[in-house]
């Protein structure tokens, strides 16, 4: 009998052991919304490894208002799971804030949904620009938009391009090419009317599926058009696919210049090849090789990712989000509560020059909650790596183009 | 006049390709009356155990596809043996049901495995698969041209195999009247094994002959399979000459669509005349007509 009982003691010692440091370690719950499995999972979670070490980071010294940090996952591979994913969030695992979300188009959906259960929503990755314009008031963005990155290209024809081969950036044709999703319709979009202004010469604009397994058609559109410089908004796979395509057909335009998404990834060089990615401008978060002048923290980010997860970054997303992170978790930190008006309030205040954070963006949000400090960064793959070439202040290489001797 | 023959060409060669994934599916409908849904996930598995093997070993993808075709036979007749027969005498949605269910867990258990991340074999040092052969200012891409004609080899094979070996003519019994074929002693199911370990088995050498031109990933399967079973209906199910004069007509016509209208609107044109084919046409090119079971 007695045996039984010293069991039960034991038992119930550990049950309360057990709750105990639970509700030490969980007391801020903070939502991760992200598409963790899917098509849009590999960038989905190298965001999310930014999100993860700015909390990691934040909980190894104190926490945040003294306690520790819970972040709750939750997969959204569309707009579709998005709602229920962020449903989910607020009410049954009763976050105080959601960090998100990569995707535009899961971030259009997750917002609305967070921002009726009034649940403060940090968007750390989402470019399209409309999210915030919609005058939310719990919906803050610390990342540049799809404008952003529009204006970045253009100033790569005109910064770049035109004065290393020592040409007038109007005699260049210009051909626009991209996905025909959000993200690729609404950078195009951007790019169209800034060229327009600026008195580019647009010679072709081609939308393509992102699921797209044959470009070829595309390749020789923009061959009988002369193109001298494309501007492609694209994921991986059109990417690899417009590349090997284009190599085929004999195509070699003066420059390439993407806006992101499948430019900036390790792995389209891997599947390109880095001989055939040499030269090519991107423009995107900024990436790893920047001065670390002008990105405070870059390095060490670096060092904590790769003992981290084993690897180097597969793309800047990791790098983008955890600025974000850290921008917002201060904010949180200063709040009077963790109310979301008192996060608000907290919020508004922020005001962080440009070039200090490891993204090298600053911050300060505008009524809609958008940062007016977020910039893109002009960068170029030299030799396998993805270089900034410009602003001059965060440059660590000067650009060259193969095709030009 | 030459860029519409290059157009053609580039058609032509992607109808290839097309084809060559649409065989499998097209076999598996017409003799096991199963809508396979988790093709394009079978065809990642293929994509997957050919850059296994070419890492590994350094087998050429070609040479990988070879086992391939075997080890994709194995597991399209597992899938028959475990999934679908015990559902064969379900209503259609039931069978429909569990391949769509296997697809979505295979492409899961693809990125739990492997990740997202993308892979494509090295062919820096192959010889053969690689590069271009041009005629004049037209070009061909080797591995695409190697593509279509081993897809006419497998249908040339295939179509001996069905109409003169024992085996394929028990098939093709089983194919046009299970029941009867059954009386006659054919042993159905394991007509049914082999049918979908064939089938499967076409896309162990897809898997190879893609190599060269495709990376892989989880979902590379959802990038084909749509293509593919449009194809097929266009065809005729469960016709192998359709579905190759179905990819052919898919292919170019993804390729002139592509130039002459616009690339995003390729696929409106080519299921226009998918609803055209199911409004006039309903058994497709070469279906077997209204009278079949």
């Amino acid at each position: 009998m007695k045996k039984y009982v010293s069991k039960i003691k034991g038992g119930a010692v550990a049950a309360v052991a057990l709750t105990m440091s639970f509700s030490a370690m969980a007391d801020i719950n903070v939502g991760a919304l992200y598409p963790f499995s899917g098509g849009l999972a590999l960038l989905g979670n190298e965001s999310f490894r930014g999100l993860e070490i700015a909390i990691e980071e934040r909980n190894a010294n104190g926490g945040l208002r003294g306690e520790q940090i819970k972040l709750v996952k939750s997969d959204a591979v569309d707009a579709g799971q998005a709602v229920g994913a962020a449903r989910k969030l607020t009410s049954i695992e009763g976050v105080d804030v959601i960090f998100g979300s990569f995707s535009s188009s899961i971030s259009f959906a997750a917002t609305q949904v967070a921002e009726l259960a009034a649940v403060p929503y940090f968007e750390l990755g989402a470019i399209s620009d409309n999210i915030t314009d919609r005058n939310m008031k719990y919906v803050f963005r610390s990342n540049p938009t799809a404008k952003n990155f529009a204006e970045g290209t253009i100033d790569a024809i005109f910064k770049v391009v035109a004065p290393t081969y020592g040409v007038d950036a109007k005699d260049l044709k210009v051909a626009i090419i991209h996905e025909d999703a959000l993200y690729g319709t609404t950078v195009s979009q951007f790019q169209k009317d800034i060229a327009k202004e600026k008195g580019l010469n647009v010679v072709q604009t081609l939308p393509y599926s992102a699921k797209a397994v044959d470009l070829s058609s595309l390749v020789l559109r923009l061959k009988g058009a002369g193109a001298d410089v494309v501007l492609q908004t694209s994921y991986q796979n059109d990417t690899t696919l417009f590349f090997r395509q284009m190599r085929e057909a004999g195509f070699k335009p003066k420059a390439l210049i993407g806006a992101g998404g499948g430019y900036s990834m390790k792995d389209t060089v891997k599947v390109v090849g880095e001989k055939n990615m040499e030269g090519v401008l991107d423009v995107d978060f900024a990436q790893y090789l920047m001065n670390e002048a002008g990105a405070p923290g870059i390095k060490e980010f670096q060092a904590t990712y790769k003992e981290r997860y084993g690897e180097e970054p597969r793309s800047g997303h990791s790098l983008i989000n955890y600025s974000g992170a850290k921008i917002f978790l201060d904010a949180l930190e200063k709040a009077a509560s963790l109310k979301a008006d008192d996060v608000r309030e907290a919020v508004m205040a922020i005001d962080l020059p440009i070039g200090s954070t490891a993204a090298g963006i600053g911050a300060k949000m505008n009524e809609n909650g958008q940062n007016i400090r977020a910039n893109a960064a002009i960068m170029q793959w030299q030799d396998g790596e993805l270089k900034t070439v410009y602003p001059e202040a965060a440059a660590v290489a000067a650009p060259k183009f193969p095709q030009h001797p | 006049m030459e860029i519409f023959l290059q157009l053609l060409i580039n058609g032509l060669m992607l109808g290839g390709t097309f084809a060559i994934i649409s065989i499998g599916l097209t076999l598996i409908f017409g003799i096991v009356r199963v809508v396979n849904f988790a093709h394009g996930e079978f065809l990642m598995i293929a994509m997957y155990g050919v850059y296994l093997m070419n890492l590994q070993f350094g087998l050429h993808p070609y040479v990988a596809m070879l086992p391939m075709f075997f080890l994709m036979f194995a597991l399209g007749a597992v899938m028959q043996r475990y999934i679908i027969q015990p559902l064969l005498s379900a209503s259609d949605e039931i069978q429909i049901f569990a391949t769509v269910g296997v697809s979505t867990a295979l492409m899961n258990a693809g990125l739990m495995v492997f990740g997202a991340d993308v892979y494509s074999v090295d062919m820096s040092s192959a010889v053969v698969g690689t590069g271009m052969t041009s005629i004049g200012s037209l070009t061909i891409n080797n591995g695409q041209l190697m593509t279509f004609i081993v897809s006419i080899l497998l249908i040339g094979a295939l179509d001996w195999f069905l109409k003169y070996t024992f085996l394929g003519r028990a098939i093709r019994a089983t194919a046009q009247h299970r029941d009867a074929a059954l009386l006659m002693g054919v042993d159905v199911k394991k007509i049914y094994i082999i049918a979908f370990g064939l089938g499967a088995g076409c896309l162990g050498l897809a898997g190879g002959l893609m190599a060269p031109q495709y990376p892989v990933f989880p979902t590379v399967g959802t990038f084909f399979v749509l293509t593919a079973f449009i194809i097929v209906v266009l065809g005729g199910l469960g016709s192998l000459h359709g579905a190759f004069l179905g990819a052919l007509i898919i292919g170019v016509v993804d390729s002139l669509a592509g130039y002459y209208i616009a690339p995003d609107l390729k696929e409106v044109v080519y299921f226009s005349i998918f609803i055209a084919i199911l409004i006039f046409r309903p058994t497709g090119l070469f279906g077997a007509g209204r009278g079949s079971e």
